[in-house]
């Protein structure tokens, strides 16, 4: 497109000289000689370059010009003027003007003044279009982040060594925010990679890999996460990096585990029920028979047997009733000593038969306790068997034994303490061991107990904390409030009393 | 002296159950609590008839099964499944019957009386 110039200049042949030679060079050329001109001049035709003289004999048009400069920066301005004005000229315009030329103008200087002013134009042109693409970018860039921050999941970018490259906000609040660690420490707190990886897949074939996993955050809470991922690509299409979503399901699977698990739960239980059912059957037959042919030493086998038949029984059966929560606790003020021993005849003869030393220490001013004795037995008796169970799995040691220590901690909280010396746990089965369904039991193991365990101690405003080391044992640390957590004050108040 | 029964089962109560049932029935009754033990007894007394439950800790009734098979002095004893898992019928083809726990044991007796060599 041909460039717009208008010529300001107070010798109109002068003018016409220039604008015929500027024509000729496929430029539109309007010409003005006086200042009253000049005004609509500029409004009519928009001019691209304007060549003037300031100096007009009816005055001078540097504040126009001024005026104009602010109003259209892109139009260029080229100062034509007698030595003498220069000066002054240069002084008025400063930077406002792209070049000067003495009169009267040589067309080599003309020429170079013109290219230096369309380069101007080319240059500002661009200038801004950049400006806006910039701020358009970062604009962008910003919008991506906020949406990368503000996504309700944990979103985390990683490399071929499943080491952190990028991670949301939400994921830098639950698990740290340290860059260049590994998922497998972030998230679960492993020194080795998971044997199945989403990512690991995901780098290997180019697409979304979906898993659910138990994840553990840095304050040692568990959560449910559905995790899917996404492979990102460099300029080449080649995966250089991994991104993983996951999302928090923990509340979720808490509603569901809790209405599916009753028919699952007795699923997994059926073949232990049917076991025990048959057993009690024996139990019955051998009664019966020995009744009949007057054998009282098979009545009293046959008595043991209904009876820890029963017991057994009983203890699932509670196990589902507490799973199926169709009991509210039933607090009561117990003899600690008495419930101890209770818990500790209820494993003693599995302890003896697989020649696992039961070391007891219930400390004599153990007082008594307000709790469901009924739940809390159960829990500790868990814990017990399951310390028993580890002693009986382990292979290495040719002794094993069970510490079951009853104390009071402080006055309020009383302690159990139940160390083994059985096959210990690994980080992840330590982190894992109280969600439901979790064994690591293979099919003996319902993957109930523990879950209830901690539970009912929860439930009673106590916690459990727990060392243990692969191959060494575990010690299990139960500490109980002795009063009903939600009045404390009013039994403290009646002890007073 | 009676017909011999191998029990084979990996809890004791229900071994003492079936111990007690068979014997009062006027059976000698021998018993194992895995897999292992139970191909060695099996050897040494030749029953007449096996009752073997599916799923003990060790080795599945399955593999007894194709164990004792593969020994030409017991591959042709009748053998009674009985197992708390449900579908059991299906577990060893060739068993005689299979039972589920908890059982009737009229109905078992007479299971064993029909099939016993």
């Amino acid at each position: 497109m041909a460039d717009t110039v208008l010529l300001i200049d107070k010798s109109k042949s002068h003018a016409e000289a220039l604008g015929t030679y500027l024509e000729r060079q496929q430029a539109e050329v309007l010409i003005v000689s006086t200042n009253d001109e000049v005004l609509v001049s500029i409004e009519k035709t928009q001019p691209d370059i304007v060549i003037a003289d300031p100096y007009l004999p009816d005055g001078e048009i540097i504040y126009i010009l001024k005026q104009m400069k602010k109003t259209r920066p892109l139009t260029q301005i080229i100062i034509i003027s007698e030595p003498e004005y220069i000066d002054q000229a240069m002084e008025e315009f400063r930077h406002d003007v792209a070049s000067y030329l003495f009169r009267p103008v040589k067309s080599h200087a003309l020429d170079f003044a013109l290219k230096q002013a369309k380069d101007r134009i080319a240059l500002e042109k661009k200038l801004s279009r950049y400006e806006k693409e910039i701020a358009d970018l970062h604009n962008a860039q910003r919008l991506y982040q906020q949406l990368f921050d503000e996504v309700p999941c944990y979103i985390t970018v990683q490399d071929q060594n499943f080491r952190l490259t990028a991670t949301n906000k939400m994921f830098k609040k639950d698990f740290g925010d340290e860059i260049g660690s590994h998922c497998f420490e972030s998230y679960k707190h492993r020194t080795t990679r998971c044997r199945e990886c989403p990512v690991a897949a995901t780098f290997e074939d180019g697409l979304p890999h979906s898993t659910e996993e138990i994840v553990t955050s840095k304050t040692g809470e568990q959560y449910n996460v559905i995790t899917w991922t996404a492979p990102i690509r460099n300029g080449l299409g080649q995966i250089t990096q991994v991104m993983e979503i996951s999302t928090n399901i923990t509340q979720i699977r808490q509603l569901q585990d809790h209405l599916t698990s009753l028919g699952l739960m007795l699923g997994s239980m059926s073949h232990g029920v049917k076991g025990m059912l048959t057993a009690l059957d024996g139990g019955i037959y051998q009664l019966e028979s020995g009744l009949n042919r007057q054998d009282p030493e098979r009545i009293q086998r046959a008595f043991d047997q209904v009876k820890q038949m029963a017991e057994r029984i009983k203890k699932m059966v509670l196990e589902i009733l507490y799973y199926a929560k169709s009991r509210e606790l039933n607090y009561q003020h117990v003899d600690v000593a008495e419930i101890s021993q209770d818990i500790v005849k209820a494993v003693r003869p599995v302890a003896e038969k697989y020649k696992v030393r039961l070391e007891v220490d219930i400390s004599q001013s153990v007082g008594t306790i307000e709790v469901d004795a009924n739940w809390v037995q159960v829990a500790i008796v868990n814990i017990l068997e399951n310390a028993i169970d580890a002693c009986i799995s382990d292979q290495d040691k040719s002794e094993h034994h069970v510490l079951f220590k009853v104390f009071l901690i402080t006055p309020e909280r009383l302690c159990y303490i139940i160390q083994d010396n059985g096959m210990g746990m690994d980080q992840e089965t330590r982190e894992k061991m109280f969600t439901l369904f979790f064994s690591s039991k293979g099919s003996r193991g319902t993957g109930l107990g523990l879950f209830i365990a901690h539970h009912v101690i929860r439930q009673h405003g106590g916690a459990v904390q727990v060392e243990s080391k692969p191959r060494d044992g575990s010690k299990f640390q139960i500490c109980l409030p002795i009063h009903h957590p939600t009045q404390p004050l009013l039994a403290n108040a009646t002890r007073v009393a | 002296m009676g017909k011999k029964i191998l029990v084979v089962d990996d809890d004791p109560n229900i071994v003492d159950y079936l111990v007690t049932l068979f014997e009062d029935n006027g059976y000698t009754v021998f018993s194992a609590e895995n897999a292992t033990k139970g191909i060695e007894i099996a050897k040494k007394e030749i029953p007449d008839l096996i009752t073997l439950d599916i799923e003990m800790p060790d080795e599945w009734g399955p593999r007894f099964y194709r164990k004792m098979t593969q020994e030409k002095s017991l591959k042709n004893i009748p053998v009674i499944v009985i197992s708390g898992l449900s579908g059991i019928e299906h577990a060893i083809g060739k068993a005689v019957a299979a039972i589920t726990k908890p059982f009737d044991r009229d109905k078992l007796l007479k299971v064993v009386k029909e099939n016993i060599l």
